[in-house]
């Protein structure tokens, strides 16, 4: 529509132009209204299509009335640049138009004036020549005249009188000859002769005229006075001289011969003579006259033949001179530059023109001649009466006209005249010329200019139109496109906000619910614990139980997740063992995975820094997702979780595999390695590591095409997912976001073989100058032998190549008989030669002697047993052949029961750790083996077979102390070395199970015990056996000595917590509050220490045992005012917190106000003595 | 002899359902070993400590949850008091409540905390209950010159 109004006003303005350009413009417009036509056929569909999908109707209706509009103004502009561009190009065109005609008109106009001057001019100077020339021969004859006849002055005789017209004759026929243009000269003489010569130009023959000489008389007319000779000279006379006999006789015209017989003609065949009447006063005059013999009018001139001596006239010399060839002029003049001339008298008679029409009219009387206006050409006839009309009888002055338009009859006329002023002859000649004929090509040419001008024009603004047409839809096109960004950018904003929303919602929300749920659990735990509980409903309520933690958890995942989102997840930077909570994770996985008949494998390259900083919390749960969605999905094979840390050598040392992967990420390695560049010289100050992780699985893997979305919120890789395994696919989201809030990126790569490769890499820092533990070196001097005999294969690959590259060697077996062979092959030599394969060649290298240096390890699975019968036993016994050629180690399951402990026990089998075995776990074995060869070495040099004591010892241990006292009373003799496998697994079982913080501690008590274990002390188990043989084992107190003070304001707690320390052998002093804790440090003296001898004097107490929330001064308060107090001294006194909380916000405040460890009630005995040993033996060892 | 044999018994039947029913936890175990000839009632000893404290606690606890305006965190503090105390002599049930009274303390919930109470009061008394009974054929034992089966 709007297409259509542009084109009725387009046509509006482009009707004005003219006429043959409309149909061009017309079909021009055509192709523009059809282009645009299709234009909005082609964009309004698509429009609306795109719209129709999420816009209302209403919007839709909106954004179409905006279009609509838009597009109005958007015509209106462009129409209104049209017209101002069409105005401001016809003003140019009708500018130059009319600037070159004018000029053009003017200099043209200047020269036909010239033009028109000139050939008026030619005819009158050639009139006047004629003039001129007429006077001049009447003058010349007359002079003839006078001077022949006073030659025969007063003749006497007829003769003389004969021979003076003889005489006359030959002269005037000698004028006559030499002027063709003469018509005729006659001279009549006083007596009456006349003699004249005549030519006639119609048939261009010469005559003599000449009368008779019968009736003159000589006297008579010589006689004449004036009067009479008056009388006597006048036309009458002549004419009237009928009597005369007259006579012509022919001539030949060049030389005069009469070639003719002279013959009488009739007065009316004479031609004008002229007579004593045409020269009144005696001087010489002229007139025009007509002939019967010429169509033209003649000039005759008449002079006088003056007789000096008498003074009276002789004769009388007529000399007529045709007008023909003035007139032949102007035809020649008109011939070549078209137009009309005429001369007329001052009177209007017509003397000559340039046509051919005839000058005289036919009268009865003889020709006569006519008027102008009375002429038979029609132009003269017209230009003539035009002249008469416009001057009528006045005639200008000088009677010149000019005048450029006049119209005669259908065409434009010049018309100029000008007077030529003769005495007695005035005459008039008028000029018509066609206008046509000077400014024709003039007037045709700026037409033609015109129309080249206009049809350019039209083009220039066709052309703009189309440019401006063009442009403007560009800006119109890019307006729209604009608006519709606008409203983008705007929906995006509100779509951002509303997703914030939500966010906060869920986050909001999920808080809300947690608080319900946790004392949902709570209440059911209660009534879990209830006792008359039918089994049914034991049931049914550890099912809700079980489904309220899950509840819970996955309100933790998503209180996580919009943690995540909302930017509020901070991450803490504290130092942890990454090798230790991995391990403690596989641990915990390796239960789930045994009933799953799944391999759950560790390996961690040893280049890996022992310990890094980070938020191990999440560091943890990143594994923990990753690998219980491996475990969700894996029904059968292993899973890996790798670890190593970005550096040349450890991809040297992860072999191909690891190489393989690295050639998958290349964009990653490059960057990487960009990243690194960059943070070259800023790592050597923070030490931040790169540490790359790898989750492999052999479960059912991931479509490719999923591996980007599985990381999305609520993305899962099937659809069916859900119904068989659960889950809610937040797991690999939030472990997506917090890899990359740890600087780290997670992705699938491409696996051999089914399952699922998930790659992660980790920025973490790490404390400067950790050193790496050198294996290599620690082993390979030991000369350590090692069987492994492991069922799960990936497990025993693993740990085969690192003992390998560390030095170690080894030899594999999968299966009893596999082991039998290997054994059999190793020890006893017998069989040797049996043997072919590649071990056991190599086992033939080892001579005897050095199977004596060496150190044997044999690593059992208890799986290789076949438990099911009672073989297993005899396999035991057979075992027992090697016993005291090799240490055996034997990896137990989770579910091993205890007749099977106890027998391997009782074997003297001392070294046992549970499922699964990884790296750190071998290199205890493999640390206490060696521990233990050194001191049988020792014990053999001194000569005492202590290694038997040992072993009796051993065997003479409580028979009725559970599995771990068993592993207690084990570290007697090896270095404590299974009791921190015991610690870690209570670790990390209470780690992950509820929340519950004993990690400082235990670390503590590890790294306590790894310095005994340097030492050879071995107060851990010291005190663990007087804590189950306490009546026989009284003397020794591990706690000896040690002066804690302790501050407990419940009194129960206070007289269990005493009543535990004293048993120790520490001295306690109670306190009830915060306040008299403060104040016993002040005042020693106030310490009940009278039984110890002093060693030190300041501090008064060893340690500090610290309630955390106490009347007046609570536990914080109280280590606050404690920690102000030392300032500025050296000491530090140990103060440990005991508090109910279990939450790790406490543990985090107690080691923010000073305090040293945390613990919580209810009192663990062994953890108390433990952190409490850890603490006070710390200083002693690093003051002396 | 036998009637010695006898109460040996019964004592043991009873301590065992003590732990199996969850009344006492491992913390009870470790008391009973802490007692020895230098401090020979000292279970004895701890838990009428436990008995007098409990009560105490719980009378204060009644009286905060009565008040126009509770303050909870006095509520708090006690409910803490009381767990660790429960807690000390193993009396795992009384805890669990108490961690339950906690959260409810946490939300300011006034129904939750009565209920709470209510239940702590119950276990409290049913934990007297069976630590006095036991206490007792403990005391039995002794004065039949029997010795105190230990309880694994």
């Amino acid at each position: 529509m709007a297409a259509k109004q542009h084109k009725r006003n387009y046509m509006i303005s482009r009707s004005s132009s003219t006429p043959p350009m409309a149909s061009f413009v017309k079909r021009l417009f055509g192709k523009i209204h059809s282009a645009v036509n299709s234009w909005e056929r082609n964009h309004s569909p698509c429009r609306r299509r795109s719209l129709h999908r999420d816009v209302e109707q209403e919007d839709l209706q909106h954004i179409n009335t905006n279009c609509l509009s838009s597009y109005y103004s958007v015509f209106v502009a462009r129409l209104a640049i049209m017209v101002m561009l069409a105005i401001l190009i016809g003003l140019l065109t009708l500018l130059t138009w009319h600037f070159t005609k004018v000029y053009t008109r003017t200099s043209l106009n200047a020269l036909a004036y010239g033009l028109r001057y000139e050939l008026l001019q030619r005819p009158v100077l050639r009139m006047w020549s004629i003039l001129n020339s007429t006077v001049e021969i009447t003058t010349a004859q007359v002079r003839l005249s006078e001077y022949v006849i006073r030659k025969y002055n007063r003749p006497e005789n007829q003769a003389q009188q004969v021979e003076l017209y003889e005489v006359m004759r030959d002269v005037t026929w000698a004028l006559f000859a030499s002027y063709r243009a003469l018509n005729s000269i006659t001279i009549k003489y006083k007596n009456g002769f006349v003699q004249a010569f005549h030519r006639d130009p119609r048939d261009n023959s010469t005559y003599y005229i000449y009368n008779d000489l019968t009736n003159y008389t000589m006297s008579g007319p010589y006689d004449v006075n004036m009067s009479s000779s008056h009388q006597g000279w006048n036309d009458q006379t002549i004419h009237s001289n009928i009597s005369a006999i007259w006579y012509r006789e022919p001539l030949d015209p060049n030389t005069g011969e009469k070639i003719g017989k002279q013959k009488a003609i009739p007065p009316d065949e004479l031609i004008n003579i002229a007579g004593i009447s045409q020269v009144p006063y005696g001087a010489a005059s002229w007139h025009v006259a007509v002939s019967k013999f010429t169509n033209s009018p003649l000039l005759s001139a008449a002079m006088p033949v003056w007789d000096e001596s008498q003074g009276n006239i002789m004769a009388v010399v007529g000399v007529t001179t045709s007008l023909y060839s003035v007139g032949q002029l102007m035809k020649e003049l008109v011939g070549f530059h078209s137009g009309h001339i005429y001369l007329t008298s001052q009177e209007g008679w017509l003397l000559a023109t340039s046509s051919t029409t005839p000058l005289l009219t036919n009268s009865s009387t003889g020709p006569k001649l006519m008027m102008a206006v009375d002429s038979q050409d029609p132009v003269i006839q017209t230009g003539a009466k035009w002249l008469l009309k416009a001057y009528g009888n006045k005639p200008p002055p000088n009677h010149e006209v000019h005048i450029e338009h006049a119209k005669l009859g259908h065409q434009t006329y010049y018309i100029d005249s000008f007077f030529l002023n003769l005495k007695r002859l005035p005459m008039v000649g008028v000029l018509i010329i066609p206008r046509k004929y000077i400014m024709g090509k003039v007037d045709e040419r700026a037409f033609k200019t015109l129309m080249i001008l206009i049809s350019a024009s039209v083009c220039i603004l066709i052309i703009g139109c189309v440019c401006i047409f063009v442009l403007t839809n560009g800006v119109s096109k890019e307006m729209k496109l604009r608006a519709e960004l606008i409203s983008h950018l705007d929906a995006r904003r509100k779509a951002e906000a509303s997703s914030n929303y939500k966010s906060q919602f869920l986050a909001n929300m999920s808080h809300e619910l947690r608080t319900p749920m946790a004392a949902v659990i709570g209440l059911l735990d209660i009534l879990i614990s209830d006792e008359c509980l039918t089994n049914e409903q034991y049931a049914t309520i550890s099912q809700i139980r079980r489904c309220s933690t899950a509840l819970l958890r996955l309100l933790n995942n998503i209180l996580d997740i919009s943690k995540v989102e909302s930017g509020k997840l901070v991450l803490e930077e504290a130092e942890f063992d990454m090798g230790r909570e991995l391990e403690g994770l596989v641990d915990m996985f390796s239960v789930q995975c045994k009933n799953h008949n799944v391999e759950t494998v560790i390996d961690l390259s040893d280049d890996m820094p022992k310990v890094v900083q980070g938020d191990s919390a999440r560091v943890v749960q990143i594994f923990a997702n990753l690998i219980s969605n491996s475990i969700k999905f894996t029904t059968s094979g292993y899973i890996i979780l790798r670890g190593w840390c970005e550096d040349p050598h450890s991809c040297i040392e992860n072999g191909k595999f690891s190489f393989d992967q690295k050639a998958l990420w290349p964009a990653q390695k490059n960057k990487l390695i960009q990243q690194e560049n960059q943070e070259k010289s800023s790592c050597k100050k923070d030490n931040r590591v790169i540490l790359w992780f790898e989750v492999d699985d052999t479960g059912c893997g991931i479509d490719p095409s999923k591996w980007e979305s599985v990381f999305e919120s609520f993305e899962q890789a099937d659809p069916s997912t859900t119904r068989l395994h659960g889950g809610t696919g937040l797991g690999l989201c939030i472990v997506r976001t917090l890899v990359n809030k740890m600087g780290g990126e997670i992705r699938v790569v491409k696996k051999n073989g089914p399952g699922t490769l998930m790659q992660l890499y980790l920025l973490l820092g790490t404390p400067v100058d950790m050193p790496l533990e050198n294996y290599k070196l620690k082993y390979a001097d030991h000369n350590l032998k090692v069987v492994l005999a492991l069922n799960g294969s990936m497990c025993r690959m693993i740990l085969s190549k690192w003992l390998f590259k560390t030095g170690v060697h080894t030899w594999e077996a999968c299966e009893w008989n596999e082991l039998t062979h290997i054994l059999q092959e190793l020890f006893i030599p017998s069989r040797y030669t049996q043997n072919l394969t590649y071990e056991c060649s190599k086992v033939e290298s080892i001579s005897k002697q050095e199977m004596e240096v060496s150190v044997f390890i044999i690593v059992i699975d208890i799986g290789l047993l076949n438990l099911s019968t009672d073989i297993w036993k005899e396999q035991l016994n057979f075992l027992d052949i090697f016993y005291k050629r090799a240490k055996f180690a034997w990896v137990l399951n989770h579910d091993t029961s205890n007749t099977i402990k106890m027998e391997l026990h009782n074997r003297g089998h001392l070294m046992m750790v549970n499922e699964p075995l990884y790296k750190s776990k071998m290199v205890q074995i493999m640390e206490a083996a060696i521990k233990e060869k050194m001191i049988s070495l020792r014990h053999g040099i001194l000569g005492g077979d202590t290694h038997e004591f040992l072993e009796i010892d051993n065997v003479h241990s409580d028979p009725e102390s559970s599995n771990d006292s068993e592993k207690s009373e084990l570290n007697c003799s090896t270095t404590g070395i299974v009791q921190v496998e015991e610690t870690r697994r209570t670790r990390s079982s209470s780690r992950y199970g509820i929340v519950n913080n004993c990690f400082l501690e235990l670390t503590e008590v590890c790294s306590e015990r790894n310095k005994q274990g340097a030492n050879e002390t071995f107060p851990v188990s010291q005190e663990k056996r007087m804590q189950y043989a306490e009546k026989t084992i009284s003397e020794q107190k591990s706690l000896k000595g040690v002066r804690i003070l302790l501050a407990e304001d419940t009194p129960i707690l206070q007289r269990v917590a005493t009543i535990m320390l004293e048993k120790m052998g520490a001295t306690v002093v109670v306190v009830g509050d915060g306040m008299q804790a403060v104040e016993a440090l002040q005042t020693p003296s106030e310490g009940g220490m009278t039984t110890q001898t002093k060693m030190r004097v300041p501090p008064p107490y060893d340690l500090i045992l610290m309630d955390c929330q106490m009347p007046k001064m609570d536990g914080y308060e109280a280590t606050k005012a404690i920690r102000r107090a030392e300032m500025g001294t050296d000491l530090h006194i140990p103060i440990v917190a005991l508090t109910a909380h279990a939450m790790s916000s406490d543990e985090a405040k107690c080691l923010e106000v000073g305090m040293d460890a945390y613990l919580t009630k209810p009192i663990d005995c062994k953890l108390m003595v433990s952190t409490i040993l850890s603490l006070t033996k710390l200083q002693p060892n690093s003051l002396t | 002899m036998d009637a010695v044999s006898q109460l040996q018994r019964q004592f043991v039947e009873h301590a065992t359902s003590l732990y199996r029913e969850g009344y006492l936890d491992d913390q009870f175990t470790q008391l009973q070993k802490l007692q020895d000839e230098s401090n020979p009632d000292f279970v004895v000893e701890v838990v009428t400590l436990f008995f007098e404290d409990s009560e105490k606690l719980l009378n204060n606890l009644a009286t905060a949850l009565q008040q126009e305006s509770i303050d909870y965190k006095q509520v708090d503090a006690h409910v803490h008091q009381f767990k660790g105390s429960s807690s000390s002599i193993g009396a795992q049930r009384v805890k669990n409540v108490c961690v339950v009274f906690r959260n409810y303390c946490d939300e300011k919930n006034l129904d939750g905390c009565l209920v709470c109470l209510q239940q702590a009061k119950n276990e409290y008394l049913l934990v007297r209950n069976k630590l006095e009974a036991l206490l007792n054929l403990e005391q039995q034992i002794l004065q039949a010159g029997g010795s105190v089966p230990m309880i694994t």
